[in-house]
C-alpha cells in the first residue's frame, strides 16, 4: 500500500508569550495506518503540539490535515475528522457514562438539535463492543481511571474521528489498563476504524512497543524523529531526560532500561 | 423512580398554582375558585361578584408571577452552571441583580413616580450586564474566569452605587421602600399587563435555552473538549449568558431580589435526576415555578402581613439542600 499522509506538520512555531518559543521548527507526517508517539520530558511541548494540530492553538508554519490547509476547515468539519482524547481531567458534572458518550456526536448535529434514538443505539452498541456495556448507565463520577480512558476513545469513535489525537492517555494508568488502552488503540488502527494516531507519551517503553513512528521533543525543539529504534536510542536520551539508559533485547526489539546506580542485589 | 420524579416535578407546577387560589384573606369556596377559573378559561369571565373579580384580577396574576419568576430564575440558573461549568453559579453571577437593584433605588428615590420603577431596573441590570460583558469577552475572551471576576467587579461596583443611592435617598420613607424592593416581592408584578410583558421577554428566551439543553451539555465539557466536538465556546457562551441575562433582568426587575431560587433549583433536580443538562433545564423550569408559588402562598398566608419573598425562599431553601446534600457524592466529584 502506498504511503497516504493524513497529517503533516511544516516548520511549525508557537510561543506564548513574546521572549520564548514553545515550539520551533516541527516538522513531521503521519501516514495512513500509523500511531505516532510524542515524548519529551514535562514541558517540552508535547500537549501545546497537539492543541496546535487541534486548531485550539495558532501558530506560525504548516499543518495539513487529510491535504487541506487546518486554517481552512471549518471548526465542524474539522471536529469530524480529528478526535480527541484528553489527559484525565476534572468534570464538574457527572453525567452518565451514556450521556458522555452521545457527546460525541455534536459535530454531527446544529445547536439546536438532540442525538437521535439510533444515536443512543450505537453510543450502546460502541460500549458494548469496547466491553464496557455494564457501565452504561453508571455516572461518570463511578468509574476508575482506566474505565474512564475507554469510555473518552468510545466517545472520539461514535464521533465518527478519522485521526486520534491523544493526550497522555496512558500515563496515569496502572501497567494493566496502559496495555488494555494501547492494545485498544492498536487494534482500531488495524481494523482501520481509526485511520491514524498522535499520542504523547511519558514511556519510552510504551512507544517502542505499540508505536510506528516517535518524535522526540527537548525544550520545543525536535530531537530526532523516525520509528522507535531509530529515536529511542541511549544517547537521545540521555541528552533529553538526563539519564543513562541500557538496551536490552526483546523478542526482535531493543528495550530501553534506565540504568540504576547502587542497585541492591537482592539473591545475596 | 426517575420517572415517577418526573412526573410528580411536571403535575407539581399546575397543581400549585390551582391550590394557591384557594388561598387569601378573603375566603371563597375552592369550587367557587374552580368555577370561576373555568369560566375565565373558556372566555366567559363573569366579574360580577367580589370573589371573582379578587381571584382574576388578584390572585390568579400574581401567582402566575410568582410561576414566571421562579421558572426564569431556575432555568437561568440552570443554564448558566452548565455553560460556566460551576455548580456555584446562580443568575446573579452576571452583575445583573446588583444592577437591577442600583436602577429601582435611584426610581424609587429621586425620579418621579410616573417613570415605572421595572423599567429603570431593567435598563440598569442590562448595563450592568454589557458592562460584564465588555470586560470579560472584550479584554478576557470570554474565559470563564473572566466572566465571573468581572460579574464580581461590577456588583461591587453597582452595590456601591446602590449604597450612594440610600445615603442620599431624601427622606427615610424613600430609603425603606429601597429595602423592602430589595427583599423581593412578587405582588409587584402582579398586574397582568406586568404578566404579559414579563412573559414576552421570558417564555422566548426559555424556548431558546430548552432547544440548546444538549448544547449546554457540550459547552459544559470545558472550552478544549467543546471545541474539539466542533463547538465555538466563546461566541456560544456569549449568546447563552446573554439569554439568561435577559431572563434574569425580567425578573429580577419586576419581582425584585429573589434569592437561591436559581442556585438551588437546578441542584435539587441534579440530585433527583442525574447531572444531564437536557433534564436539568427541562426540570429546573417546572420545579422552580412551584418553589415560588408555594414560597409566595406562605409570604401571603403565615402573617397578617405579607413576608417578602426573597426571604422565605432563603429560610426554605437552606434546610432543603442540606438534606438533598447527603446524596450528592453520586452527582458531583
Amino acid at each position: 500500500m502506498a504511503l497516504v499522509t493524513i497529517i503533516e506538520v511544516e516548520n511549525l512555531s508557537f510561543s506564548y508569550s513574546r521572549d520564548e518559543k514553545t515550539l520551533e521548527n516541527i516538522s513531521f507526517k503521519l501516514h495512513r495506518g500509523e500511531i505516532l508517539g510524542i515524548l519529551g520530558p514535562n514541558g517540552a511541548g508535547k500537549t501545546t503540539l497537539l492543541k496546535l494540530i487541534l486548531g485550539f492553538l495558532r501558530g506560525t508554519g504548516r499543518i495539513k490535515v487529510m491535504g487541506t490547509n487546518l486554517q481552512k476547515i471549518p471548526r465542524r468539519r474539522l471536529a469530524r475528522i480529528l478526535g480527541y482524547v484528553p489527559q484525565e481531567h476534572h468534570i464538574v458534572f457527572a453525567y452518565r457514562v451514556i450521556d458522555y458518550v452521545l457527546m460525541g456526536r455534536a459535530p454531527h448535529y446544529g445547536i439546536f438539535s438532540m442525538p437521535s434514538r439510533s444515536d443512543y443505539e450505537r453510543a450502546y452498541r460502541i460500549l458494548e463492543e469496547l466491553g464496557l456495556a455494564n457501565l452504561a448507565e453508571k455516572t461518570i463520577a463511578e468509574i476508575s481511571g482506566g474505565q474512564f480512558q475507554l469510555v473518552l476513545i468510545a466517545r472520539a469513535l461514535i464521533q465518527e474521528a478519522k485521526i486520534l489525537l491523544m493526550d497522555e492517555p496512558v500515563s496515569h494508568l496502572d501497567i494493566s489498563n496502559a496495555v488494555k488502552t494501547m492494545e485498544l488503540v492498536k487494534k482500531l488502527v488495524a481494523e482501520g476504524k481509526v485511520l491514524g494516531v498522535i499520542m504523547t507519551l511519558h514511556d519510552p517503553l510504551m512507544a517502542t512497543l505499540y508505536c510506528d513512528k516517535t518524535l522526540l521533543l527537548n525544550n520545543g525543539m525536535m530531537e530526532a524523529y523516525g520509528s522507535p529504534s531509530e529515536v529511542l536510542r541511549p544517547d537521545k536520551l540521555k541528552k533529553v531526560y538526563g539519564v543513562d539508559f541500557d538496551i536490552v533485547k526483546y523478542n526482535d526489539r531493543f528495550i530501553l532500561v534506565p540504568v540504576v546506580k547502587n542497585i541492591s542485589n537482592h539473591d545475596n | 423512580m426517575k420517572t415517577l420524579y418526573k412526573v410528580l416535578i411536571v403535575f407539581s407546577l399546575p397543581l400549585s398554582i390551582i391550590l394557591s387560589l384557594f388561598i387569601g384573606p378573603y375566603p371563597i369556596p375552592p369550587l367557587k375558585v374552580l368555577g370561576i377559573l373555568f369560566n375565565a378559561i373558556t372566555m366567559h369571565p363573569d366579574l360580577s361578584t367580589p370573589a371573582a373579580r379578587i381571584v382574576i384580577y388578584y390572585r390568579l396574576p400574581r401567582i402566575l408571577a410568582a410561576a414566571l419568576v421562579g421558572v426564569a430564575l431556575s432555568i437561568s440558573g440552570a443554564s448558566l452552571q452548565s455553560m460556566m461549568r460551576n455548580p456555584l453559579v446562580s443568575p446573579y453571577v452576571l452583575g445583573i441583580t446588583s444592577g437591577a437593584a442600583l436602577g429601582a433605588a435611584v426610581a424609587l428615590a429621586f425620579l418621579p413616580l410616573f417613570i415605572p420603577v421595572e423599567l429603570v431596573a431593567m435598563i440598569t441590570a442590562i448595563a450592568a450586564y454589557l458592562i460584564v460583558v465588555a470586560i470579560a469577552w472584550g479584554w478576557g475572551r470570554g474565559s470563564i474566569i473572566s466572566i465571573v471576576l468581572s460579574g464580581v467587579v461590577v456588583n461591587a461596583l453597582f452595590s456601591a452605587g446602590l449604597s450612594l443611592a440610600e445615603f442620599f435617598a431624601p427622606s427615610p420613607n424613600k430609603v425603606a421602600a429601597i429595602v423592602f424592593w430589595l427583599m423581593g416581592d412578587v405582588g409587584q408584578a402582579g398586574q397582568w399587563p406586568d404578566i404579559v410583558r414579563m412573559s414576552a421577554i421570558i417564555i422566548p428566551c426559555s424556548i431558546v435555552l430548552i432547544m440548546a439543553r444538549w448544547r449546554l451539555n457540550i459547552l459544559s465539557l470545558g472550552d478544549d473538549e467543546a471545541r474539539s466536538l466542533g463547538a465555538n465556546p466563546t461566541y456560544e457562551r456569549l449568546f447563552f449568558a446573554s439569554i439568561s441575562a435577559l431572563i434574569t433582568a425580567a425578573a429580577v426587575s419586576y419581582a425584585g431580589i429573589i434569592g437561591w431560587v436559581g442556585l438551588l433549583i437546578p441542584h435539587i433536580v441534579r440530585l433527583l435526576l442525574g447531572s444531564d443538562t437536557r433534564e436539568v433545564i427541562t426540570y429546573s423550569l417546572f420545579l422552580g415555578g412551584t418553589y415560588l408559588v408555594l414560597a409566595d402562598d406562605l409570604s401571603r398566608a403565615l402573617t397578617s402581613q405579607v413576608i417578602p419573598i426573597g426571604i422565605l425562599t432563603t429560610i426554605m431553601g437552606a434546610p432543603v439542600l442540606i438534606i438533598l446534600l447527603r446524596r450528592a457524592g453520586r452527582v458531583w466529584r
